[in-house]
């Protein structure tokens, strides 16, 4: 079929290369470039300055059999359950609640949508002084000594936290828009059928605003595997609960950057994306069976 | 519409020739090198001796850029891997083996050889020539500064305890009976021992006669008796209750709590006490220093150094500059200059460190000519007589961290100190021998 293109044909398609170029260069060499760079590393041992030594499968058996590693995936695991569901579940609220007619409408959506504004460098100090164990309004409220960032059973739990805090607002503007999209007639046609609020919500509201919730559930999946910022910002070298927080792309900064382990570090890294890839799969195999696409 | 896109394109092609120009730094007719450091507080000590050697050299011009110590080394790494290195930076002990290693840092040991041949020798001690040697022996750096840990205390809350101020004499026992008594006097914190290697255990394990490595720096001596010693008595002092824990010293740094007259003692390196005074205004003439208290029982170990139970840890910083740099020789004349006596004068006079160059270590004290309230800077340069040098060696980079984790998980009490003290030797001394080998 190509062969047979006729001049015009071809200097279009020639054009359509060119228009396309900028994006395509910038994908192989900002994106493509530096997987294979990565995967080739993990492979390595880094000797220093950007020199390394081909050493097989050495990393991945050094990391499979490190309880270091396991426990940053599970806490990285746990930060996603934390995060996920509930952080999803609030934003439909908030998103359901600024659909309704409520007064200050305008001002609420606003508020909610405030930590998306403010640096995430500023977020995590000022809640750094927030879970303070000495002083932080939690502990003056409950009247307990929790010491929310370096206790290892409630370190994860806080970074969680702050973690929903700072995305609810977002995510609830996602799921408004497509709340916004259901027609007003369907509602109308079902409550003639005398359904109550609740029954609406599972069979008008969930299926119709579905698409936008997968979109939502996706890209939060995504950005909580690969949480970092924030445990970077909220924990010290010296946290004493240090690994019993770190995540995986935590893990990945230490060894590659703090002990300049970059083979090592790389291999993580191979690790998160695998996990990643496994868990899209899952969920684009799942949205055969919950999400709408068509009324 | 034609006539407009070329005239666009044109001009955008200008635009883009004149950058590139404006990239070369050539536009004045200038060197233009930069100067990389991390730590601002420096930067005006640092831009002073700039300033006196463009007053010699009008055809240079030198831009001091400072960032935060942790992204330093992130960016310095990747510069080193390009070979777009700064002109000319600060090095650290820490790093400096394993920059030289690899062959990136100029050879400077020449430098002086017209001006006197044993320049270094005479004009710096061992400890600052030591701090700036690769691992082949030859010098990598100009010495810049030398500095050493000192005790900070509150003479307030040692006052209204009715405890006598710390001496030159002061013992483990009296650091522990004072702070026992001030607790109970005023309940606040007595001595705040922190989770730290050179402001912390590394005093410690020297003064009770251990090392952390050996002296030729080929194994680590955690498990050393006296190391033992010495570690059982500095991490315990978090369980007494005159002492904060981990866990608080991770929200607040000890140096925060001191000032917020949250505990009477903490151990604090002199490079800090200028922007101390400076950003404490309340709390000047309320504290003071003091000598680090001894081991009254050292373990006599063939490894340790004969030193009666006294101990602070020494380090010092050097100028640097990459060995294939394209402004190689303008840079290597600069720190030629940044070790000659009238640049360690400026840096000194400006309050930025304590001068390597041997008789210039007083200039320091001039950083504290604005202040009426007066600290007693003499422990710090009589502390000197009995400095040992911070331990690193080609390794350090690999162990450092990791042997950290440890020691926290130590503190965090889930291993005891013994286990974890076992693996910290363990892991110093694999990386060490991995480093050895590859060498």
């Amino acid at each position: 079929m190509n062969g047979k293109l006729s001049a015009a044909a071809r200097r279009e398609e020639n054009w359509g290369w060119f228009m396309v170029a900028p994006t395509i260069i910038g994908l192989v060499v900002l994106n493509l470039w530096p997987f294979i760079q990565t995967l080739y590393a993990s492979f390595c041992e880094h000797l220093g300055f950007g020199r390394y030594k081909f050493i097989g499968l050495q990393n991945y058996v050094d990391m499979f059999g490190n309880a270091e590693f396991w426990k940053a995936t599970w806490n990285t695991v746990y930060f996603c359950i934390l995060t996920v569901p509930v952080g999803i579940a609030l934003a439909l609220l908030i998103a359901m609640l600024l659909n309704a007619k409520v007064k200050f409408k305008g001002g609420f959506r606003t508020i909610f949508f405030l930590p998306l504004v403010c640096a995430p460098a500023a977020i995590a100090m000022v809640w750094r002084w927030i879970f303070n164990g000495e002083y932080g309004v939690p502990n003056q409220l409950l009247g307990a000594k929790i010491q929310w960032i370096t206790d290892p059973k409630t370190a994860v739990l806080a970074v969680a936290i702050v973690s929903v805090w700072s995305s609810v607002g977002y995510d609830a503007v996602l799921l408004l828009a497509g709340l916004q999209n259901i027609p007003k007639t369907l509602y109308e046609a079902n409550s003639i059928d005398g359904a109550g609020k609740i029954r609406q919500f599972f069979t008008i509201t969930l299926p119709m605003v579905s698409p936008t919730l997968f979109s939502v559930l996706i890209m939060r999946l995504m950005a909580s595997m690969k949480i970092y910022d924030l445990i970077y910002m909220m924990a010290d070298e010296t946290n004493p609960a240090l690994t019993d927080m770190q995540s995986l792309m935590y893990l990945f900064y230490r060894s590659s950057f703090v002990a300049g382990d970059r083979g090592y570090g790389s291999a993580i890294v191979i690790w998160t994306v695998g996990l990643i890839l496994l868990v899209t799969l899952v969920q684009f195999w799942g949205q055969k069976k919950w999400v709408t696409y068509d009324i | 519409m034609r006539k407009l896109s070329h005239l666009i394109a044109a001009v955008l092609t200008l635009a883009l020739l004149l950058s590139i120009t404006g990239c070369g730094g050539s536009a004045d007719g200038k060197t233009h090198l930069t100067f990389q450091i991390w730590d601002v507080y420096q930067r005006p000590g640092m831009q002073a001796m700039c300033d006196a050697y463009t007053a010699q050299r009008p055809d240079v011009v030198i831009e001091v850029q400072a960032t935060s110590w942790s992204e330093y080394w992130t960016k310095l790494e990747a510069s080193a891997e390009s070979n777009t290195m700064p002109d000319i930076f600060w090095m650290h002990t820490n790093q400096l083996l394993y920059y030289a290693g690899f062959g990136m840092l100029a050879d400077v040991t020449d430098l002086y050889d017209d001006v006197e041949p044993d320049y270094y020798e005479k004009h710096f001690s061992e400890i600052s020539r030591s701090n700036a040697s690769g691992s082949d022996g030859r010098l990598y750096g100009v010495p810049k500064d030398k500095d050493n840990g000192l005790l900070v205390y509150n003479k307030e809350m040692f006052d209204a305890a009715g405890v006598p101020y710390p001496t030159d004499d002061w013992t483990w026992e009296d650091l522990t009976d004072a702070s026992r008594k001030i607790y109970d006097a005023t309940g606040k914190y007595g001595f705040m021992a922190y989770n730290d290697d050179q402001l912390g255990y590394w005093c410690f394990v020297y003064q009770a006669g251990g090392h952390i490595l050996t002296a030729d720096r080929t194994q680590a001596g955690y498990t050393n008796p006296g190391s033992v010693k010495a570690m059982e008595f500095y991490v315990n002092m978090q369980k007494e209750d005159w002492c904060p824990d981990q866990t608080y010293f991770t929200e607040t740094a000890p140096g925060t709590a001191f000032f917020s007259e949250a505990g009477a003692m903490y151990l604090e390196g002199n490079w800090n006490l200028p922007q101390l005074m400076e950003n404490y205004p309340d709390m000047r003439g309320k504290w003071d220093l003091a000598k680090l208290p001894k081991c009254a029982d050292p373990i006599e170990d063939s490894e340790s150094l004969d030193q009666d139970g006294r101990a602070t840890m020494s380090n010092g910083l050097c100028y640097s500059t990459a060995a294939h740099g394209k402004k190689r020789d303008i840079a290597l004349d600069v720190i030629k200059f940044f070790g000659t006596e009238e640049a360690q004068r400026i840096q000194g006079e400006n309050g930025a460190a304590i001068p390597a160059y041997i008789g210039c270590e007083e200039t320091w004290r001039s950083a504290f000519d604005a202040y009426d309230e007066k600290l007693n800077l003499d422990v710090i340069f009589d502390q000197f007589d009995y400095a040992v040098q911070a331990v690193y060696n080609s390794a350090s980079p690999k162990w450092k961290s990791q042997v950290l984790d440890e020691l926290t998980r130590v503190y965090a009490g889930s291993q005891d100190l013994m286990t974890g003290l076992e693996k910290m030797q363990q892991i110093a001394d694999t990386e060490t021998a991995k480093k050895l080998a590859s060498d």
